[in-house]
């Protein structure tokens, strides 16, 4: 068995007084999209928040290649190679698309322009906007503009959530192309609402319910099987 | 060539040839050619505190603007560098250009340090802890330059003579028809600080420092995610402005040759600071020439409104009366700017520059 690149194991986070994660566990591995999948309010936007440090866990261990990481501050579990694309996208609406770059670029080594390259490949539409205001980009550019951000550092785990929300579903579609050629350069973890989204790019699921993982699987087993679906994200048919 | 050189190559072709460009080197050369262009001493007392006070401004913009957070306590440091030069120059009798450049150069040390200290002590926990803090400190320096009087002269401040040819009587002889005196090369000397500084604080904002501190005024968090301390970052960008205001301080005070708490050390210059930025844009730096220069041109030239009048329509005793209001007419400004440029001067020609651009 590959060991994990990441593993969560029990975690709990409140945010206030509100215990949004009671016990939350699973395992990222090499090579595969994780989809993080459950209904609004579910705790998986929290879960990728307290990965990041974001909104630190109170139990429960977070272990990046078998080095815990919980307990670190954001910019150093970052700095250990963990990318992360918030819900609202966390673009700098009044920085260019160079400046949004330039300021995730956290060193520039050999490789940062061949990884500028392959980002360019993936989204051509950032290297014709590359001197407009991120905030002058359509909701499709702002998006991309998140998602190619971390890459131009040497990250090894990419936390994208929800990246559907208010997309049209032709930009949809080129945003799950995307995300499969970013398979090729990094561990994804993947929240989703948008079961198309998710079933296209995942490989494994875990399904979370009020603050905990209660399935797990291979998406295909997901795609199968119309009680789960219908149980915990309100899917039939 | 990739398209980002090519890029960067199209933006320094065209650097040289912007109308921003030449709109530039016509503000320089307005501020190099003043005392040409005026002779009178009042015209050049203003431009010269336009100059002094876009400075000040401008490195309160790059904590505020550029940063995002709030000092209510920035002429703290201004009144650092006032009091260090009218200490040494007027209390301690050290009149040498050594003295003067030490004086500078401890304002700058204290002001730089005190900033860190005040910086790592509030800006860890909340920006509006970092605003409180700044103005109690403020206050607290108000107080002592009032009561220490055998140091700072107390409420009547300190007046002193510069060295050499900084001295007002002091004359280097005629130049195209004006006397070079002392205060004429304090003129220059000030404007040349102050250009050496603007440039400065250009390089910052635009350095990948500067380029942080934008992103945390965005959005902290992101920035944070991102793998920065933002704090650290911050309190650069404090120290870096606090340090510029002192030297600005010194300056004002080379320029005045005085120093009291009401003239350097105030909540009024505060405001006035708080003011001319809004008026000039955020963000901008720029705005911060076209904010002092609103502020001190109206303040210099709107309470002569009466006169004026008086000479324009001297038997209308009704237009007379409604002239000695120029305070009204001062805030009557101000809204109308607020009105019509929401994103100050600068702010708001640059939106609509850049949106004739994109069409």
């Amino acid at each position: 068995m590959v060991e994990p690149i990441l593993k969560v194991e029990e975690i709990h986070t409140f945010i206030g007084k509100h215990h949004i994660l009671q016990g939350v566990s699973f395992a990222v591995h090499p090579g595969k999209v994780t989809v993080l999948l459950g209904r609004n309010g579910a705790g998986k936007s929290t879960t990728l928040r307290s990965i990041m440090g974001l909104l630190p866990p109170s139990q429960g261990t977070i272990n990046l290649k078998n080095r815990p990481i919980k307990g670190l501050k954001p910019y150093e579990i970052s700095r250990l190679g963990i990318g992360f694309v918030p819900e609202d996208r966390g673009i700098y609406n009044l920085l260019t698309v160079e400046e949004n770059f330039r300021v995730a670029m956290l060193q520039e080594d050999g490789k940062t322009r061949e990884r500028m390259e392959t980002i360019f490949d993936i989204f051509p539409d950032l290297k014709k906007f590359w001197k407009a205001k991120a905030g002058n980009l359509s909701g499709g550019q702002k998006q991309m503009l998140a998602i190619a951000r971390p890459l131009v550092n040497q990250n090894e785990l990419l936390l994208i959530d929800e990246p559907s929300k208010g997309l049209a579903p032709i930009i949809i579609d080129h945003i799950i192309d995307s995300i499969h050629m970013l398979k090729e350069y990094t561990v994804i973890i993947l929240v989703e609402q948008n079961f198309y989204m998710a079933s296209s790019l995942g490989n494994d699921f875990y399904l979370f319910d009020d603050g905990k993982t209660v399935h797990q699987g291979q998406m295909e087993e997901l795609i199968q099987n119309e009680e789960l679906k219908k149980k915990y994200l309100g899917i039939s048919g | 060539m990739n398209p980002v050189q090519l890029f960067h190559l199209e933006e320094r072709k065209n650097r040289f040839r912007s109308p921003s460009f030449f709109f530039r080197i016509l503000l320089l050369a307005f501020f190099v050619f003043t005392p040409f262009m005026f002779r009178s001493f009042e015209v050049l007392d203003v431009i010269l505190k336009i100059i002094i006070f876009s400075v000040l401004v401008a490195s309160y913009d790059v904590i505020l603007g550029y940063t995002g957070i709030v000092s209510l306590g920035h002429v703290l440091y201004f009144g650092i560098g006032s009091y260090f030069v009218g200490i040494f120059m007027g209390k301690l009798g050290l009149t040498s250009y050594g003295h003067l450049a030490l004086a500078f150069l401890i304002a700058i040390l204290i002001s730089g340090v005190l900033s860190v200290l005040i910086g790592l002590f509030s800006l860890r926990i909340r920006a509006i802890f970092f605003a409180m803090v700044t103005l109690a400190f403020m206050e607290f320096t108000f107080i002592l330059s009032s009561q220490l009087r055998s140091i700072t002269g107390g409420d009547d401040g300190i007046s002193f003579k510069l060295p050499g040819i900084l001295a007002i009587d002091f004359s280097y002889g005629k130049f195209l028809g004006i006397e070079f005196t002392g205060r004429l090369i304090s003129y220059y000397l000030i404007l040349l600080l102050s250009l050496i500084l603007f440039l400065l604080m250009l390089r910052f904002v635009h350095s990948p420092v500067g380029r942080v501190l934008q992103s945390i005024r965005d959005n902290e968090q992101r920035s944070t995610a991102l793998g920065y301390r933002t704090y650290l970052f911050q309190v650069i960008a404090s120290s870096f402005a606090s340090c510029v205001a002192a030297v600005m301080g010194g300056c004002f005070v080379i320029w005045v040759r005085y120093v009291s708490p009401d003239s350097s050390l105030s909540v009024s210059i505060m405001l006035d600071v708080l003011l001319m930025v809004i008026v000039g844009g955020m963000g901008t730096l720029y705005g911060s020439i076209f904010g002092a220069a609103f502020l001190m041109v109206t303040r210099a030239f709107l309470p002569k409104l009466q006169v004026i009048i008086a000479s324009l329509l001297p038997g209308i005793p009704l237009a007379i009366r409604l002239s000695e209001r120029w305070l009204f007419y001062f805030g009557l400004l101000f809204i109308v700017i607020v009105y019509f440029f929401p994103k100050g001067i600068v702010g708001t020609a640059q939106e609509i520059f850049a949106r004739r651009k994109s069409n």
